[in-house]
């Protein structure tokens, strides 16, 4: 919606950002004033025709002149191939050069995404920078491919027309050009006046697709509830407003087809009665008349599409100024500079003081964390929806821009080592279980293509998700659908720590893995975990008890402290948040009090999550 | 009745296949009239307009031609049987009554037909599009309204984006259709009143012309076949472009967690080469085809001014009659290409229009009674399932003589793995499949003989893909039942414990809930289902509990609602929550379609059978979880295991044909994104 705001309002003062395109034309540059030489070229050999035809048409009707029309004939064939001929060229040339320039835009931006942390991705959401990748570049290729070179021929065009017709006779073509500039301007007025309408149009079918997708999608709730005639009747709704949207935007074409031609009909109609007049006096001969009105018409065209042109051109500034928005951006995680990183770390994580603000927020997320994890070690973080549990993982693989001197791995401070180098060394494993549209070997070896096959099914097997895997009939190579939909919550899940863990960081970090998983499926996992990575450090984010109750050591955050740390025996017998969590979830119905007061703080907390 | 063994298995695949016949189908434009005619009238102005705006299209050069060369600058003997349609005669009539000169007359002839025609297309034009507008919206209105009556066997078994581009895409291509037809109506009637005037001024020269038409058609249809393989090509490498962008994007975290950024700028730019390439293809015949019919008007052109050069000399035909040749070749050659282009619209169109009538026509249905049988006021609640068989296919039974008893106001849970029939239960008692008689009873009425709408009053249902409609969330809770007072509604949420979070949204009950309710959380709406099924207050209620992880806090407020919910009604819940297990007073294990163990929590723990390991697993007693998840493997362990394995996830048949759920959000009131 933004974006459609921003680019109605684009203005002439906005073509200054089309300049910034220049570098990518500069290695076509010799080729693209062929192109435009050879397109003028045409335009030239069009203006000849009519002379052809003056020629053959005075000496017919003048009797005095010896008739002529047989080189005049063979005069416009020639130039029909050569002209043929040369637009081929010139014109191929001008399109490959504007795909050239959508492919180099595409690829620059697309690179660049690639190295943007969380601050870029929350000011672009992805539909706003597909939007860019898709509607912004297709308009600067139609510019490119049409729009600059249609100007200059606009330009070269009506400047011929305008010469031709002064020419032939200036009396006449003085009078005939008087309507010509209203023309253009208001075309150029409807032209921008035209872009909400088809805006709405999209809109309303957007909303005719989702609302039949939503529909089929639920039909068994409706069908359950008996709810197909307010369906039906909430569609025709749907469909009316589609209709009328459609009617709309139709009917100011239709505006434009009838305005447009009533406006520039004043030329043809001075030409008509004073052009008549002055060959009716003799003053211009009928072939005079003739090829003028031809230029004339050759000069109309041009004038009533430049509106439609100038207003691509703004179109496509405010276009390119979103793409160079995106590509401005610089990455806010900085890569660290130490060259090389000593080998066979250990995988110690020491966090001291660690506060996070994320950017623009009111109060820090994290405040003045202190967690140490010792090589080999299993650490168990637990807390309520929003403490900010999530946020010192990211801090950890500096998803976020971590501050410094606040995390270390071996005594390294995470800033100083290159991302490519911390990112092998510490692997998260995020909550949300996104798996690409691919197989699940190319999904579980995503970091490294062609991973050892027994090391791969080794992770799947320590993940519990091996047995699913077997049971497909692809196996490995089982296409899992746009964000792995064709799998349950818990296989997708399940997938999602196999890439994790056939990684062999000598630092893991779960964040929220066993949420979709069973509890018996849980334990075979942390017992697959333990064989795994004896050795390797492990730290876990967990909304149950029973998974935290194995670990070495257990942090409590709430509000973005730690509250409560120690082991599961030493948490118990503090009698806090965790203790009480223990209550609920081992359902000893017994414990009402503890089940009453967490149902209290949880509406309190759904309070502050919903606003 | 239509048991399920003389049911011929439907062949859904006929629906599903690509429809892309290349012949003409006539019988099909019948039926498009149809939607067409309540519009007869609007549509018959619109073509009229067309007409007569095309004829002053044709009659415009006529007046330069004939009247303004032929008779006020250079009057000439040759031209006086020339056609001219009375306008030379007008012109006379007009100087004579205004006292003008002739060339004013014929002036104000050129204007007003200059003007008139854009007037004229102009009205066209809103009549035609608001006539086929209006037929296409009844159109899809009929066709939506077939969809909605098709029965779930139709949805279990089509795929879902197949139907939805038949309301969406299909339709929008008859518009293309109709629009284009009246487009090209308006091309031929100067094609033929040119035609006319041509053949009438020199037959040889119009031989001139016409040879360019066979030409320009040819061209243009070759052109356009050649091109619409091409397109197809740059469609997919689009997509293609644009979902691996897309994809990136979403999994932006897990990219640059795996340090693959460079590895992705490759494959990206593999799809964007690619897309080039095919770029490229397109344009070397575009820039073809771009100046292809200009340049045959122009050759035209010249063999007029050769030939009719001669004619002109042997005064056979008028100096003016040759300009006007020249004039009338653009209104010869444009239609002959519009055909060209039109013809793949027609082709497109006619396969939009076979899909659109296969939907309306595909006759599928369940089965209502001729006589329903009248039901009290209000039921006691007692279901029974009588020796139930049951299977989509004839030779795949999915339910084996399935027998048990739910008293009124009885909890009744049913456990067992996926593919057990779980869901199949629920579908049956619902009958959204049609099977034999005597075999589901309510309150002992066979629900055969009960009207499925009365049915789906007296049974409320909460699906696992439960559906959240556009629209206010009091909309969701009544379903725009009047019975259900605003009063009722929101104690009904507040039962449900909904009623604190929709308070919490900008317009409490009134918030306009967006596509699938996708601004509330996966707990919201789950209670939010709850509250609608509280508020219709079925007799007999039954629940398929949702898989989707929600954390501890959240299921607590969802098992304390679903308690409230079940209280003295009659409830059957497919359950896989150790809670809901616990708040129902029997437990069926249902394993393969077959009933294995029946009874109460006691009775089923005592005989230690499939629902006590179950039942030990999920309590997870660390003693036995240690033992499971050691190396020493029990063989009985295996066997649950096995059984207790979420596969394909627990939607059984549903997931397996339609769009499958959106992925669940492991994040309760909120979601821990703001993290």
């Amino acid at each position: 919606m933004d974006h459609y705001q921003r680019r109605e309002r684009s203005s002439f003062k906005q073509l200054g950002h089309l300049a910034r395109l220049g570098t990518y034309f500069n290695h076509y540059a010799w080729v693209l004033v062929a192109a435009i030489f050879g397109l003028l070229l045409t335009r030239i050999l069009d203006a000849i025709v009519p002379l052809m035809m003056k020629t053959a048409i005075d000496s017919l009707a003048d009797d005095a002149i010896e008739p002529n029309y047989t080189w005049p004939a063979i005069g416009i064939l020639v130039i029909v191939v050569f002209r043929f001929i040369i637009f081929v060229f010139s014109r191929r040339i001008m399109r490959r050069v504007s795909i050239g320039v959508a492919y180099d835009l595409r690829k620059r931006m697309f690179s660049h995404i690639q190295y943007q942390g969380p601050t870029f991705f929350n000011r672009f959401s992805t539909g706003d920078l597909m939007s860019r990748a898709i509607n912004d570049i297709n308009m600067v290729r139609m510019v490119v491919s049409f729009g600059w070179v249609d100007m200059i021929l606009f330009v070269f065009t009506i400047s011929a027309g305008l010469y031709f017709m002064f020419d032939l006779s200036s009396e006449l073509a003085r009078w005939v050009i008087i309507p010509l500039p209203v023309v253009a301007v208001v075309g150029f007025i409807m032209a921008r006046m035209m872009f909400p309408y088809y805006r709405d149009q999209q809109e309303a079918m957007a909303e005719v697709t989702n609302f039949t997708q939503e529909n089929l999608n639920g039909i068994r709730t409706i069908k359950a509830m008996s709810q197909e005639e307010k369906e039906v009747d909430r569609f025709h709704a749907v469909s009316t407003n589609y209709v009328k949207k459609v009617y709309r935007a139709s009917r100011f074409n239709a505006w434009i087809a009838l305005i447009m031609p009533v406006l520039s009909s004043a030329a043809p109609a001075v030409l008509f009665l004073y052009g008549g007049a002055l060959a009716l006096r003799g003053e211009i001969t009928i072939g005079t008349y003739t090829a003028f009105a031809a230029y004339m018409w050759m000069v109309i065209w041009p004038i009533r599409h430049i509106g439609m042109t100038l207003s691509m051109f703004t179109g496509a500034a405010a276009g390119t100024q979103r793409i160079f928005e995106v590509l401005d951006s610089e990455p806010e995680v900085k890569d660290g500079d130490k060259a090389a990183l000593p080998e066979n770390l250990r995988g110690d994580l020491t966090i001291k003081g660690l506060s996070f603000w994320h950017p623009g927020a009111a109060r820090p997320t994290i405040e003045n964390v202190d967690i140490e994890v010792k090589a080999g070690q299993t650490v168990a973080i637990l807390g309520r929806v929003g403490s900010g549990k999530s946020t010192i993982l990211r801090t950890v693989v500096r998803l976020v821009n971590t501050p410094r001197d606040t995390v270390y791995i071996d005594g390294h401070d995470v800033c100083d080592i290159p991302l490519t180098d911390l990112r092998k060394l510490a692997t998260l494993v995020p909550q949300d279980p996104f798996l690409f549209s691919t197989t699940l070997r190319e999904n579980l070896t995503y970091d490294l293509p062609g991973r050892d096959e027994a090391q791969l099914w080794d992770a799947a097997e320590a993940a519990g998700v091996a047995g699913s895997i077997r049971e497909f009939p692809d196996g490995m190579e089982t296409m899992v659908g746009e964000r792995g939909q064709t799998l349950s919550g818990g296989q997708k899940q399940r997938s999602t720590l196999a890439r994790g863990m056939v990684r062999q960081s000598p630092l893991l970090l779960l964040d929220d893995c066993f949420s979709a998983v069973d509890t018996e499926t849980e334990e075979r996992i942390l017992s697959g975990l333990a064989r795994l990575r004896s050795d390797k450090t492990t730290v876990l984010i967990s909304h149950r008890v029973s998974t935290a109750r194995h670990a070495d050591k257990i942090y409590i955050v709430d509000n973005g402290h730690i509250s409560e740390s120690g082991t599961h025996d030493e948490l118990m017998e503090l009698g806090g948040y965790y203790s009480d969590l223990a209550a609920i979830q081992s359902d000893q119905d017994t414990d009402h009090e503890r089940k009453t007061r967490l149902l209290h703080d949880l509406e309190d907390e759904g309070r502050e999550v919903v606003s | 009745m239509s048991g399920q063994a003389n049911q011929s298995p439907r062949d859904y695949s006929a629906f599903d296949v690509e429809l892309t016949h290349q012949a003409l189908n006539i019988r099909l434009f019948g039926r498009l009239l149809k939607w067409m005619r309540p519009y007869r009238i609007t549509l018959g102005v619109s073509i009229a307009l067309v007409l007569l705006g095309a004829t002053t299209s044709v009659l415009l050069p006529v007046v330069t031609g004939r009247v303004l060369i032929d008779t006020v600058l250079l009057p000439s003997a040759a031209s006086d049987d020339l056609p001219d349609y009375g306008l030379v005669d007008l012109t006379h009539w007009l100087a004579d009554a205004w006292s003008v000169d002739l060339l004013v007359a014929a002036g104000v002839i050129y204007i007003v037909m200059h003007i008139g025609h854009a007037f004229l297309m102009f009205l066209h034009q809103l009549t035609l599009v608001s006539s086929a507008l209006k037929a296409l919206r009844d159109l899809r209105m009929d066709l939506f309204a077939s969809l909605q009556n098709k029965p779930i066997a139709f949805y279990d078994h089509v795929a879902v984006g197949r139907v939805m581009t038949r309301v969406s895409n299909d339709v929008e291509n008859l518009f293309a259709l109709l629009t284009g037809f009246g487009m090209l109506m308006g091309e031929f009637v100067p094609f033929f009143l040119a035609l006319f005037l041509m053949l009438h001024i020199s037959i040889e020269l119009t031989m001139v012309v016409a040879m360019t038409l066979p030409v320009a058609a040819v061209g243009t249809y070759a052109f356009r076949m050649v091109m619409s393989r091409i397109f197809r090509l740059i469609r997919d490498s689009v997509s293609s472009l644009n979902q691996y962008m897309q994809e990136d994007l979403s999994g932006i975290d897990v990219v640059q967690l795996s340090g693959r950024e460079a590895l992705n700028i490759d494959q990206y730019g593999e799809r964007n080469k690619e897309n080039r390439h095919q770029e490229f293809r397109a344009i070397n015949y575009e820039v073809l085809y771009e100046n292809f019919n200009n340049s045959l008007a122009s050759m035209a052109t010249a063999g007029i001014v050769w030939y009719g050069g001669g004619s002109v000399v042997q005064e056979s035909i008028s100096l003016g009659a040759l300009v006007l040749f020249t004039h009338l070749i653009n209104l010869m050659v444009q239609p002959v290409v519009m055909l060209g282009q039109q013809f793949n619209v027609l082709f497109r169109s006619m396969a939009s229009g076979e899909r659109i009538f296969q939907a309306i026509d595909w006759e599928e249905s369940i089965h209502e009674p001729k006589e329903p049988a009248q039901l009290p006021e209000r039921l006691a609640g007692e279901v029974e399932f009588r020796h139930v068989d049951f299977g989509y296919y004839a030779d795949d039974l999915i339910l084996k003589d399935v027998s048990f008893r739910i008293e009124p106001g009885e909890k009744l849970a049913i456990v067992g793995p996926t593919g057990s029939g779980k869901s199949t239960i629920i579908r049956l008692l619902m009958r959204f499949y049609d099977f034999r008689d005597d075999m589901i009873f309510l309150d002992g009425v066979d629900v055969n003989q009960i009207n499925s709408h009365e049915l789906h009053r007296r049974v409320g249902v909460v699906l696992q893909d439960f559906h959240i409609f556009s629209g206010t969330v009091r909309d969701n809770i009544t379903l725009g039942n009047p019975d259900i007072t605003d009063e009722r509604a929101e104690w009904a949420a507040r039962v449900v414990n909904a009623h604190r979070f929709i308070q919490q949204l900008p317009a409490g009950y009134d918030a306009e809930l967006g596509e699938r309710g996708k601004s509330l959380s996966q707990g919201q709406r789950q209670l939010l289902a709850f509250a609608r099924v509280l508020a219709a207050d079925p007799e007999i209620l039954v629940l398929d509990e949702a898989t989707a992880s929600i954390d501890t806090a959240t299921e607590l407020v969802i098992q304390d609602a679903l308690h409230k919910l079940t209280e003295g009604r009659t409830s059957i819940m497919i359950a896989h929550r150790l809670q809901t297990i616990r708040e129902c007073n029997r437990i069926l294990v249902l394993h393969h379609g077959v009933v294995h163990e029946h009874g109460t929590h006691e009775e089923l723990l005592a005989k230690k059978g499939i629902y006590y390991t179950l039942h030990e697993l999920q309590f997870q007693d660390a003693e036995i979880a240690k033992e499971l998840s050691g190396e020493t493997t029990l063989s009985d362990v295996d066997r649950v295991v096995a059984i207790t394995e979420p596969d394909w996830d627990e939607t059984d048949e549903e997931s397996l044909h339609a769009d499958p759920a959106e992925p669940e959000q492991p994040s309760p009131l909120g979601g821990e994104k703001i993290d």
